[in-house]
């Protein structure tokens, strides 16, 4: 047990310490909540969609979460319901711009250290050095463009506004990458409720049988 | 009825002989503690992960274009494919604790003595195979970590003499890791989980042979030992219980803390990630190679360390019965042995650096030293012992012990 302990503990510690080696994540709670998702569907494709792809996330499961099919049509355009969701940029007019492709982002949140916190202070990281430039804290040779404006906003209010919007995102970008989580936690709850009884009764039954012995 | 079904099989097959000999009556000793629930433990865990692998096979594609996205696929669209696939991954990362604790169970107890030998030899062959299926499972998913970690093992073996180069493409079936590799990985993976079942087999033929250890480390006269069942199966079924609490804990509420994010990115031969780790099953291991700076000598001492432990009962020679309880000298060293795995284990996961490189180094000397003071302080320590004066109760297991062993030269044909 001692041992156990001690290889757990020692897990934690070391991929904690690993995750903010080179700078400090702002840690978030995300809102798992289906409004919260379907939010950051909105806002991903004002935002996001122009550039990225999410190659394992079809618009069937847009509507699977709930928009309707006259929504999805406008983001769908003329690919079909069960086609991955495709970014808009040809990948010569990206490779031009950027000089790279921008990653398809349906696993993103937990294809970095630090996953949902990471990407939220990443999209957050933007600001305006004193030459006029925009630069990213998180993300310091990131070629991609301040996609929400973070780094020109002044205004609390709007800054507020901008940070309510990335969480809506990781919301959603989360989900993209499991989307079976919310599931997964309850079936997690019955099984755990069940053995728990299960192990109880063995317990028990255990000491019963033993008792015989003396 | 069914007796009359009974007699007619055991006419033909030794059945009822069979399960009362092995099972229902089979003697175990009574003050076994819950260490010794992790032997039908390990047995569990392979019986979960053949079941969900299976499931698996069916839905994944070994096919370096194909076969990151059919993990996706399991992952999303079969039904409860995310199960499977996490109760598996997880299992991996179960099986090897499982086993580790019954390893060092062993040790602590010094169950490896005679007449244990082949039961701890046939356990090292089986920890072999083990790692062997683990290491070539985690390519399947053709992530970054997959790749690369496969690529970094399998160069390993161009310190073989003369026929290195040769040895290498020939393991990977090609010039580098690829689909060649993929594809035959992953037919080893299938095959090995049933070579692995055969050699448990053998491991328990071993044990029926010589029976349980105990926590007093010697054969106990027969009154101690009570029939298998219904004592142990309870027992073992509590066990059960408490690690499929924890099992499904990890698999359902933490599936993700033993997976590197960049396995969530697939395999890229033209981009090597920052930072290359192994899973942490192969740490303390992996420290141990990195600490070497010569590479053959890296791998001759990432071999000797896992096989070292092979070695025990030649290198024990402490006659004092109860491996670590009886033996203070000796749970001194179990400990410090312990200790050292984790820093092993710690400097095996972070990027090297000049400081974590000189604590590898001295916590791989420290390893071996371990194994090779055995010898020498296990006699002093028993001559330490005997001088102070066994307690009572260890001088009667002796004694017994001794009578024992005389009663079964003569009673014996
Ligand atoms: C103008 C095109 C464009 C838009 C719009 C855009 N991105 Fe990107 N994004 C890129 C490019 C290009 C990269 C590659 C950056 C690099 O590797 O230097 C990238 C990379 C990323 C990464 C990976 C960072 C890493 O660690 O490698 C994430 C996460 C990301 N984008 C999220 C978003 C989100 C969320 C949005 C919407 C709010 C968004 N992007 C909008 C072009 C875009």
């Amino acid at each position: 047990m001692k041992k156990h302990l001690l290889t757990l503990a020692l897990c934690c510690v070391t991929s904690l310490s690993f995750a903010n080696e080179e700078v400090k994540l702002e840690k978030i709670q995300v809102d798992t909540s289906n409004p919260a998702v379907k939010r950051g569907v909105e806002a991903f494709m004002d935002s996001c969609h122009s550039c990225h792809t999410l190659k394992y996330i079809k618009y069937q499961d847009l509507v699977g979460l709930g928009f309707d099919k006259a929504k999805v049509k406008e983001w769908q355009g003329d690919w079909t319901l069960d086609a991955p969701v495709m970014g808009m940029m040809p990948d010569d007019g990206a490779m031009a711009a950027f000089g790279k492709l921008p990653p398809e982002l349906s696993l993103m949140a937990r294809a970095r250290d630090g996953g949902n916190n990471y990407l939220y202070s990443y999209l957050m990281a933007y600001y305006t050095g004193a030459d006029g430039v925009t630069g990213n804290h998180v993300f310091p040779a990131s070629k991609m463009p301040d996609p929400l404006g973070i780094s020109s906003a002044t205004e609390p209010a709007q800054r507020a506004e901008i940070a309510a919007k990335a969480k809506d995102i990781v919301s959603f970008l989360n989900w993209a990458a499991d989307p079976h989580e919310l599931e997964r936690y309850k079936l997690g709850t019955y099984i755990l409720g069940y053995l728990f009884v299960l192990t109880s009764l063995l317990f028990v039954m255990k000491k019963r049988i033993w008792a015989r012995l003396n | 009825m069914s007796n009359k079904v009974m007699q007619w099989i055991d006419r033909r097959f030794p059945l009822t002989s069979f399960v009362q000999h092995d099972l229902s009556e089979y003697p175990t000793p009574r003050n076994l503690s819950y260490w010794w629930n992790f032997g039908s433990l390990a047995g569990i865990v392979l019986v979960l992960q053949v079941l969900t692998g299976i499931f698996l096979a069916m839905h994944y594609k070994a096919d370096v274009n194909m076969s990151f996205a059919s993990i996706q696929h399991i992952m999303r669209d079969v039904n409860y494919g995310w199960l499977l696939r996490y109760m598996h991954s997880t299992g991996a990362s179960a099986f090897f604790l499982v086993i580790f604790i019954h390893m060092a169970r062993t040790l602590y107890y010094g169950s490896y003595r005679a007449p244990r030998e082949l039961l701890w030899w046939t356990g090292q062959g089986l920890l072999l195979l083990l790692m062997g299926t683990a290491f070539m499972g985690y390519l399947l998913p053709w992530g970054q970590m997959s790749f690369w970690g496969a690529t970094v093992i399998t160069n390993l073996f161009r310190a073989t003499p003369f026929i290195g180069d040769q040895v290498v493409v020939w393991l990977r079936g090609d010039y580098t890791v690829g689909d060649e590799t993929l594809t035959r990985f992953f037919a080893l993976h299938y095959l090995l989980p049933f070579v692995i079942i055969g050699g448990v087999m053998i491991h328990l033929i071993a044990l029926h042979m010589v029976k349980s250890s105990n926590p007093s480390g010697i054969d106990l006269a027969d009154k101690d030992n009570i029939p298998f069942h219904p004592y142990f199966t309870i027992k073992d079924l509590y066990g059960l219980g408490v690690f499929l609490m924890v099992y499904f804990g990890f698999a359902l509420f933490f599936p993700n803390l033993l997976i590197e994010p960049a396995n969530n990115i697939p395999a890229n031969p033209m981009q090597t990630p920052n930072h290359i780790v192994p899973e942490w099953y192969f740490l303390p291991f992996y420290a141990i190679l990195r600490s070497v700076p010569n590479m053959v000598g890296g791998v001759v001492a990432m071999g000797l360390s896992v096989i070292l432990f092979a070695f025990m009962p030649l290198l024990d020679r402490s006659k004092i019965p109860g491996g670590a309880l009886y033996r203070p000298i000796f749970r001194v060293q179990f400990y410090l042995f312990i200790i050292d795995m984790l820093i092993l284990g710690y400097i095996g996961y972070v990027p090297p650096t000049d400081q974590t490189i000189v604590i590898g180094q001295i916590a791989s000397i420290a390893y071996f030293c371990s194994f090779f003071v055995v010898p020498f302080i296990s006699t002093a320590e028993e001559k330490w012992l005997r001088k102070r004066g066994l307690p009572k109760q260890v001088e009667a297991l002796i004694a017994s012990e001794e009578l024992q062993k005389a009663q079964k030269k003569t009673g014996g044909k």
